[in-house]
């Protein structure tokens, strides 16, 4: 079984910036270990000398100009509108710091 | 039944008018208890199309196919005049910026959005109990989910509340809903349909398609929204080599169907196994070929998927910072700093499905673990795409049951996470190699629960499997 602690999970959490309660933080530790016991079978295949498949698609390098599409602009105010705050047509945060 | 209300609307027997007036009325007689729809759109905006529809009707101009049927879409697509949640909470507040291409689409050829559809959060789940605002109820047993995450696209079209709805499915959201509800669910080829505007889950898996009532309603829609899109890299055109597969005939008789064993071993429910093997029956009754093969690596398809998926979402969901989607965060004067908004409307706003996978993602991507987990899965990946390479030299389509169990009962797998994530057992191979793969209604149980086939196709098969799939929706009858 993984053991997944404490400080194992803050490092996690900060990572991906979620603020959990003490309580969630237990739960969300013992949910990850069922989780990774399960995908750890995946070390029993023999991958050597196999190239991971790093995405999904057989493309490669599509270009297209930088040019702006006005069909397809977004209006400002709609923008605007989804912000956490705004000045002027900035959108204003609190202090980094 | 696309074509049958294209066909009323011009030989007059019903104006577009009346036929969006019909599913607006079905909506609000019968969501109350199915609980499909996140949000409906403008009811004025609805009618003013229609009118356009029917004046062009009137006028005797020719008509599109889609012009003038109504349809719903997953509240993971932007579409102007709407809200667009993915049924999360930090996307409560958030109005669509823009038509996501799929959208635009179907508005350009008259089709008219009704509403935007109920969905697990953020699309990460198999029952819509997910979904931050309430659970869709199967219309087929309102005990039972309809499963997910495109359950309320599914819901809705089982219960007529629209023609057809569009979906999307990362690892079987589409498919597995379209099982649990008795509807048509297609997943085509990665890249065949533009993503853009829908809110991404896993980029590399993601896929937007119909959930239709028939195969052949499910080939007119994506017919209509397949194809290159600048705004899409990954976009490919199909309709470019399907011109000569339209004018081949497909004949079941020409036809190789492989049977994977691995899918129809423990862990498949016995009266889905019974009716997928009489199904097998009646399509070799009609002279086609069945083979049984084997897929040695569809084991680890679920485990690999549970590495590269929740590593494309902590990617993804980092844009959901609580300054630019949406704020939930607007009446709480408490946030201190810019570190604190990040936290907080996070915290908040994503709930435990996504949390877990955005940690899971964050795990499997941070330094030390890299090479032991992702690294891992995309190799496994690869083998698992080259197994399905492989078997298509020896058949030309597979058949597999879509989901492993009937549509379970609403709360039965929300504390058993494993069991939850096993509904896709079946269904994430496609998206692991970007087959096509499509589910029909086959047979009912018993007490009357639709059991869903698969069939899947080579890579880029996609309208030779739609064919495919008319042929055998006949003979299911």
């Amino acid at each position: 079984m993984y053991n997944m602690d404490s400080e194992e999970i803050n490092h996690l959490l900060e990572l991906a910036r979620i603020e959990l309660s003490s309580q969630e933080k237990e739960k969300i530790s013992r949910d990850l270990e069922k989780i990774l016991d399960y995908v750890r079978q995946l070390q029993e295949v023999d991958t050597s000398g196999v190239e991971p498949m790093t995405g999904g698609t057989i493309i490669e390098n599509v270009y297209r100009e930088d040019e702006v599409n006005e069909q397809r602009q977004c209006s400002k105010d709609k923008l605007k509108n989804s912000a956490f705050d705004t000045k002027g047509d900035y959108f204003k945060i609190p202090p980094v710091f | 039944m696309i074509n049958e209300l294209h066909q009323k609307l011009i030989n007059k027997e019903i104006t577009a008018v009346e036929l969006a007036n019909g599913y607006l009325s079905k909506i609000q007689e019968k969501d109350k208890e199915i609980n499909a729809f996140i949000s409906l759109a403008d009811k004025e905006t609805i009618l003013k199309q229609a009118e356009q529809v029917d004046e062009k009707i009137e006028k005797g101009k020719e008509i599109n196919i889609l012009e003038g049927i109504p349809f719903a879409a997953k509240d993971n697509m932007l579409a102007l005049g709407t809200k667009t949640t993915a049924g999360s909470k930090i996307l409560e507040n958030y109005e669509s910026i823009f038509d996501a291409t799929v959208i635009q689409k179907l508005r350009n050829q008259g089709a008219i959005l009704l509403g935007k559809t109920n969905m697990d959060e953020f699309a990460m789940g198999s029952s819509t109990e997910n979904s931050a605002f309430f659970t869709t109820k199967n219309p087929c047993d309102l005990e039972r989910v309809p499963g997910g995450s495109s359950g309320g696209s599914a819901a809705a079209v089982k219960s007529e509340m629209a023609p057809f709805a569009l979906g999307s499915d990362t690892g079987g959201s589409i498919r597995q809903p379209a099982s649990f509800c008795g509807v048509v669910g297609f997943k085509p080829s990665y890249g065949a349909v533009s993503r853009y505007g829908l809110v991404a889950m896993a980029s590399s898996l993601d896929v937007i398609s119909p959930l239709t009532r028939t195969a052949e309603d499910a080939e007119i829609v994506f017919k209509s929204i397949a194809g290159k899109d600048p705004m899409d890299s990954t976009s490919l055109d199909l309709p470019l080599f399907s011109e000569e597969i339209q004018n081949t005939q497909f004949r079941i008789q020409n036809t190789v169907f492989g049977v994977p064993k691995e899918y129809f071993g423990p862990g498949l429910d016995e009266t889905v196994k019974k009716h997928l093997e009489e199904t097998i029956k009646k399509i070799e009754s009609q002279g086609a070929q069945i083979k049984e093969v084997s897929l040695k690596m569809s084991p680890y398809a679920l485990p690999c998927y549970y590495i590269i998926m929740p590593a494309e979402v902590s990617a993804n969901l980092a844009r959901f910072d609580g300054i630019r989607y949406g704020s939930i965060l607007k009446s709480q004067p408490s946030v201190a700093n810019l570190r604190d908004i990040y936290f907080k409307s996070r915290g908040k706003g994503f709930g435990a499905e996504v949390r877990r996978r955005l940690v899971l993602g964050t795990y499997v991507l941070s330094s030390g673990y890299y090479d032991a987990y992702y690294k891992k899965a995309q190799q496994v990946r690869r083998l698992i795409t080259e197994d399905f390479n492989k078997v298509f030299q020896e058949v030309d389509f597979l058949l597999t049951p879509t989901s492993p169990t009937l549509p379970f009962k609403i709360g039965e797998k929300v504390d058993n996470l494993l069991a939850m994530y096993l509904s896709d057992i079946f269904t994430v191979g496609a998206n692991i190699s970007g087959v096509p793969a499509i589910s029909l209604p086959c047979a009912k149980s018993e007490n009357n629960l639709p059991i869903g086939l698969q069939i899947i196709g080579p890579y880029l098969s996609d309208y030779s499997l739609l064919k495919a799939a008319k042929s055998i929706e006949d003979i299911i009858g």
